[in-house]
């Protein structure tokens, strides 16, 4: 199988930081990655530096051989990588249909003047994407909630409708940054099932940050631990518990 | 709460029918009224073009009214140095506008956002408006130019009952226009930067390019409203596009109600309308009217609008359309 997404030698440095020390990684379609470590480890930098929130120092980051490291945030997604932010994304005033469908902007045709002037084909693939984001808000159960404000939906449901909006393009690779944290038991596996229908039936290669070691454990294909801007370890969850990087970078000791 | 499709459904006939109603309008006025009613018109479409800056996507923006100065010159020096017949100046005043829009939000491409985007509009209205004072030659300086009598179709546009017609055609367009793109993945990714550019951008969506966009669909907007204005006042002058204006129609939008289409209109009839009242108060109509501006944004934080949502979800608006 060919490599999705390849992370090489990934370097960030803030003013007098160096936050981000020669991290690489390699993700194949279908496979769930958890990048773990403790606050400060670099998890968030990481997901900055490969979406181009935060341009590297060093590196490179290819998608399907393309190499996207030092494109703009927009133009990145563009090709396909997608991400959820740690703080919640969603954009309160709209409601959770137009959350979704702003997920679409890409897939929606018809020029500005066809939009404008309110021409048929730009109207029709409107409907279309509304179908389209209707069918995905029925798969989380959230369809009834389609026109309430993003606002006044519950932290749970934010996640949620945060994830349907980011996967409604159908990208490749998606980097999860914290989803279920905040969320109860319930909604947290609920959670953990999309995760995994969307790498099992999709095919997506997700990254994911996750405290809930436990979470990781049971979820996750492979495991990046990271500790002061570097990788410690990389394997499956059996290799990372007997890891004695792990438990030092973890415990403070072996 | 949303409207229901049958609500949707009377929306859209409202939307037809009460423009075709005004066109009774001029049977019932003086020529005074009617003036006033033209002005409403008019500075429903500035509000317009405003608001989808500053209510729609949520910038600071302080160009609006050289924009519709750009828009009255252009329109005036047309028709009057180039001959060309005034109704078709309407929609290249509207291009200048546009070029103007991009001209003042060109500095978002390199990131410059909100007061610094802000103060930025602000000195290229300044600049244009010094450019309407000094370019005496081409704009006439501070005494102005005046637009010369207009017919279309061997109708004479020159008393204010038959500009009512022309005007009410042009704004419906432009309220239409907008409300199409406020209704599309544009307008939805208008207001996505609004509430949170960061995460618009992981969406693949180019958040510089939809900021530069909305300021030159204000400007067009804008624009298109100066030319009226040209015609309206058969004589346009500095002073019509200075600050006090600049202030105005800023309170249109905030009486109205940020990013409200509906609101743009109510918010321009209502400052239209009010300084008409306080003539009846000489030398303190600027204090009524600051006072009154200041109680209605008290009682009414998100504009007049907002009492007509509360009447009905049919003045709710939704971004989207089936």
């Amino acid at each position: 199988m060919t490599n999705l997404l390849e992370v090489e030698g990934l370097d960030v440095r803030f003013s007098g930081l160096h936050a981000l020390r020669d991290v690489s990684l390699t993700l194949m379609p279908g496979q769930i990655m958890a990048v773990i470590g403790p606050n400060g480890a670099g998890k968030t930098t990481l997901f900055n530096a490969i979406s181009g929130y935060v341009r590297p120092s060093a590196g490179s980051v290819r998608l399907r051989g393309h190499d996207v490291a030092r494109l703009s945030p927009h133009s990145i997604a563009e090709h396909g990588i997608r991400r959820t932010f740690q703080n919640g994304g969603l954009f309160p005033a709209l409601t959770v249909l137009e959350n979704v469908l702003t997920g679409l902007h890409a897939q929606t045709e018809g020029s500005i003047i066809d939009v404008i002037l309110g021409r048929k084909q730009a109207l029709a693939s409107e409907r279309e994407m509304i179908t389209n984001a209707r069918a995905l808000l029925a798969l989380m159960q959230m369809e009834h909630m389609a026109d309430t404000r993003a606002g006044d939906l519950s932290g749970g449901q934010q996640r949620i409708v945060e994830i349907v909006r980011t996967v409604a393009s159908e990208p490749p690779v998606l980097l999860l940054d914290e989803p279920a944290v905040g969320l109860s038991p319930l909604a947290r596996d609920q959670m953990m099932d999309i995760i995994n229908r969307m790498a099992g039936e999709k095919g997506v290669g997700i990254l994911l940050i996750e405290h809930a070691v436990e979470l990781v454990m049971a979820g996750a294909d492979r495991i990046m631990v990271m500790a002061a801007g570097q990788r410690i370890a990389e394997g499956t969850p059996a290799e990372i518990r007997e890891d004695r990087a792990v438990l030092e970078a973890y415990l403070g000791h072996a | 709460m949303m409207p229901t499709a049958s609500q949707l459904r009377l929306r859209t006939i409202l939307f037809w029918a009460v423009p075709l109603l005004l066109l009774a309008l001029p049977l019932s006025t003086n020529s005074y009224v009617q003036f006033i009613a033209n002005s409403i018109v008019i500075f429903s479409l500035v509000a317009l073009g405003f608001n989808f800056v500053i209510g729609n996507l949520g910038q600071l923006a302080f160009a609006n009214t050289a924009l519709f100065g750009l828009g009255a010159y252009g329109s005036a020096i047309l028709v009057n140095t180039f001959g060309l017949p005034w109704i078709l100046s309407i929609p290249l005043a509207g291009l200048a506008g546009a070029a103007g829009g991009f001209l003042a939000s060109a500095a978002a491409l390199r990131g410059i956002r909100l007061y610094y985007l802000a103060i930025i509009t602000l000195a290229f209205g300044e600049l244009m408006r010094w450019l309407y004072v000094h370019g005496k030659s081409v704009t006439g300086g501070t005494d102005g130019m005046g637009v010369p009598a207009q017919s279309i179709f061997g109708v004479s546009l020159t008393d204010d009952h038959a500009k009512f017609y022309v005007f009410l055609v042009v704004a419906v367009l432009l309220f239409k226009s907008t409300l199409n793109l406020l209704r599309s993945r544009i307008g939805r990714s208008v207001m996505a930067v609004r509430e949170n550019e960061v995460a618009t951008a992981s969406l693949g969506i180019p958040t510089a390019r939809i900021i530069v966009f909305a300021f030159m669909w204000s400007g067009f907007v804008v624009g298109c409203a100066g030319a009226l204005f040209a015609l309206h006042t058969s004589y346009v002058f500095p002073e019509s596009f200075g600050m006090l204006h600049l202030i105005v129609s800023f309170a249109m939008v905030l009486v109205g109600g940020l990013g409200s289409v509906i609101g743009s209109v109510l918010g321009a009839a209502a400052l239209t309308i009010l300084p008409e009242y306080l003539r009846s108060f000489p030398g303190m109509e600027e204090l009524f009217f600051g006072l009154i501006v200041i109680a209605v944004l008290l009682a009414l934080p998100d504009g007049l609008a907002s009492l007509l949502r509360k009447l009905s979800p049919i003045f709710v608006e939704r971004y989207y359309r089936e």
